[in-house]
């Protein structure tokens, strides 16, 4: 047999895989309609933001018995710090324009009738204010079809204006506290050993690493999962005897592992390109730096053949997926330790806990990508690059003990084999 | 064939199938023997055997599906797996791709095989016509009954014209029709100059289709001849006499000469089913029992394969009990 005969064949399986996946309802509505939904829509965002929302116009009537309340409500409404705020576009609009007038009622004897105009929408909003030993404090009374925005604004104003009040008793200046109190003099950056200084972003810390081990699981994962139950399916529907008469296991196998490969690689091309639209939307790009983006690529593919090799050894060895949950369940619990451990792996990624996992398969790749796109600490590069070659030299291993199970397992039928019957059809002849 | 002239050319002098003293076992069973035999090639050869003979590991190591764990095998001069794309094989277990359309699966199989999609596609269509199949090429494999099926199955083993088919069990679940349309198709092959090797435990079909026999039992090979061969070393020691008077009086006459051990009416023959000791000459017996009563025919049975089954393997509960289970 020649080389492009076993090369020709191969690809025929690796198609025939690939395209029985990716052109199947359920992939393309799960893997593919929903994140090209999202990537249609994520740059769709901005534009959307940009529309005006209805302006607040109409009039805002405070009970005010002691005096001084409906001064800083309005001054509250219609101060500097009220404009900036309302200028700011964010997930509910663009600016919001604001034309409303501030009255004051010294007494309750209308409380009823304004009552029923908010409810009627005539009013903007009713402020009651009360004093008691704590001080000043207000009650704010809008329409029921008042926008969450408007809402927002009137219930911002009335809190300013309650603060005002009490600094005002307290025989204190607001507008000099207020100033004392801006909290956007504080920055905090984060310095590397070697003096590089980048802004904190607590947030961002957390969502990159695990955005990059989340989209490297779901990817692997997922084709991982089709290659067990292809293997299981052609196995139960002894199409197999009929494969291994026109190719042999190890170009089976091989196939199928290059066609689930380019089914993982339609996902991350999916779901990769929504997270940088995304970003990009989002004026963001900036928190994925290359460096990143490169160690995925190297974590992508070791990551990918770790665990399609167990799995399709897996699949090989039973005829139903029912049995193939007690072999699989140990391998499942060492997938979930980057889940589970996503946080303090981050928060530590030089620790003894991330350092640990970043050898051990199959958990190596996914730990080792959170732990190199964590921005806590950057990880030694000799520690990155060994983990590179112990996870290599695992997935040479896992293959090869992989084709040995496929070999023997996929002609087998009958009980589920144990662990140790596996170990032991890795070493049949 | 038009594949591979040149190679078929030189290529002929070596058999199809060279089996050298193989065994295989698995954990504490035997299943095959130091078995060792060639099929030359061209003509039909029958595998036969009671079920758990080992006829499938048997042929699953000629097909280097399994690999023997002693012995030699030699398939179309070489190793099966260099040549499978000259064998065609339609396993005992067979199955298909349930979702697949059975054109796209035929096309999967051809490709596999290295047939380009326009060979494929004009062997595919003239294969579904040639099988009664014309209209199923886009329906899926698990819309169709189970002789469709099986017909789809013949079809991805033979698309690509392979010098060697192996067929295990090609009859099994077979309606008479489609049995005919098989027998017809697996002759049709052999006229164009394939070597194909059946197993079977059906000992009628074999006896229609095959130029030889190998029966195996127990993972031992009890026989490995010609049909004529067998026909004549499996010497017929019964006659069957057909009474020109009256019957019982024929009866007593003829059992009791020489050399008969056994002499009974047989309603469905409607002759006396006379049984020749094994030191009785049956021309010298036929002989005798002509002048012993009139006769109104006298003829000497030929052994079928299943008499010669029967008598190799016979004795054998176990082997009688599975052949009655499956109906043979």
């Amino acid at each position: 047999m020649t080389e492009s005969t076993s090369v020709r064949r191969t690809c025929v399986v690796a198609w025939r895989d690939f395209r029985h996946t990716v052109l199947t309802k359920g992939f393309i509505i799960g893997a593919l309609v929903l994140p090209a939904i999202m990537f249609l829509v994520i740059p769709l965002i901005p534009m959307l933001t940009q529309s005006t929302p209805k302006p607040l116009v109409g009039r805002v009537v405070v009970i005010d018995e002691r005096g001084g309340m409906a001064t800083a409500f309005d001054l509250a409404l219609h101060s500097k710090e009220s404009a900036a705020k309302r200028n700011q576009r964010d997930f509910l609009g663009g600016p919001l324009e604001v034309q409303v007038t501030v009255e004051r009622m010294s007494d309750h004897a209308q409380e009823a009738a304004l009552r029923s105009q908010v409810a009627d929408g005539e009013l903007v909003a009713l402020v009651i204010a009360q004093h008691d030993d704590d001080g000043e404090r207000a009650e704010v009374l809008v329409p029921s079809a008042s926008s969450p925005r408007h809402t927002r604004h009137v219930e911002s104003a009335a809190r300013e204006a309650v603060i005002r009040s009490r600094t005002l008793d307290a025989g204190e200046d607001y507008d000099r506290l207020r100033s004392i109190m801006r909290n956007d003099r504080v920055e905090v950056s984060r310095i590397s050993p070697r003096g590089e200084q980048a802004p904190e972003s607590a947030v961002m810390r957390m969502l990159v690493p695990g955005g990059f081990m989340m989209l490297l699981w779901i990817t692997i994962f997922t084709s991982a999962n089709n290659l067990l139950t292809s293997t299981i399916e052609e196995k139960s529907s002894r199409v197999i005897e009929v494969l291994l008469s026109a190719v042999n296991p190890l170009e089976l196998l091989v196939g199928k592992l290059l066609g689930q490969a380019g089914v993982s690689l339609v996902m991350l091309a999916m779901y990769g390109g929504v997270g940088i639209a995304a970003l990009g939307a989002m004026a963001m790009l900036d928190v994925v730096p290359i460096s990143h983006i490169l160690w995925f690529a190297v974590w992508f593919p070791i990551g990918y053949f770790m665990v399609a090799a167990i799995m399709v050894s897996v699949g090989s060895a039973v005829t139903e997926l029912r049995e193939a949950q007690s072999l699989i369940a140990p391998v499942m619990i060492a997938l979930m330790v980057p889940l589970m451990l996503w946080l303090p792996i981050i928060e530590n990624p030089n620790g003894p806990l991330a350092t640990a996992f970043s050898f051990i398969p199959p958990a190596s790749p996914f730990v080792n990508v959170l732990r190199l796109t964590a921005a806590t600490e950057p990880v030694p590069l000799w520690e990155s690059l060994l983990a590179v070659v112990v996870a290599i030299v695992s997935v040479m291993v896992l293959l090869w003990a992989g084709a040995r199970i496929f070999r023997v397992g996929v002609l087998m039928q009958g009980k589920t084999p144990t662990p140790r019957e596996l170990l032991r059809w890795v070493w049949m002849r | 064939m038009g594949r591979y002239p040149l190679r078929s050319f030189r290529m002929n002098q070596t058999p199809a199938i060279a089996l050298h003293d193989v065994s295989k076992r698995f954990g504490a069973t035997h299943a095959v023997r130091g078995i060792s035999f060639t099929v030359e090639r061209g003509g039909i050869c029958g595998f036969l055997g009671p079920n758990g003979a080992g006829k499938s590991t048997s042929i699953r190591m000629i097909m280097s599906i399994i690999l023997p764990d002693e012995g030699r095998i030699e398939v179309l001069g070489g190793n099966a797996l260099d040549a499978k794309d000259r064998i065609g094989y339609l396993p005992e277990e067979r199955g298909l791709y349930r979702t697949m359309r059975v054109a796209e699966f035929l096309r999967f199989m051809a490709a596999l095989k290295g047939l380009d999609r326009a060979t494929a596609d004009r062997r595919i269509g003239e294969w579904l016509e040639r099988l009664e199949l014309p209209s199923v090429s886009r329906k899926r494999c698990m819309e169709l009954s189970k002789g469709m099926q099986q017909k789809v199955q013949l079809i991805a083993s033979v698309v690509h014209e392979p010098q060697l088919l192996i067929l295990d069990e090609p009859f099994s679940g077979l309606d008479p029709v489609n049995t005919r349309v098989l027998t017809r198709e697996i002759l049709g092959l052999r006229e164009r100059g394939a070597t194909i090797l059946f197993s079977t435990h059906q000992m009628r079909t074999a006896e229609d289709l095959c130029d030889r026999v190998l029966l195996i039992h127990r993972g031992e090979k009890l026989l490995d001849e010609t049909l004529p061969s067998i026909h004549r070393r499996f010497d017929p020691r019964t006659v069957l006499a057909e009474p020109a008077g009256d019957q019982a009086t024929a009866q007593g006459a003829i059992a009791a000469l020489a050399g008969v051990s056994e002499c009974v009416w047989s309603d469905e023959a409607r002759a006396l089913i006379i049984r020749i000791d094994d030191h009785g000459d049956p021309q010298h017996a036929m002989q005798q029992m002509l002048a012993a009563t009139p006769l109104r025919r006298i003829e000497l049975r030929r052994v079928t394969l299943d008499d010669v089954f029967v008598r190799l393997v016979g004795g054998d509960a176990s082997v009688l009990e599975a052949q009655e289970a499956n109906g043979d």
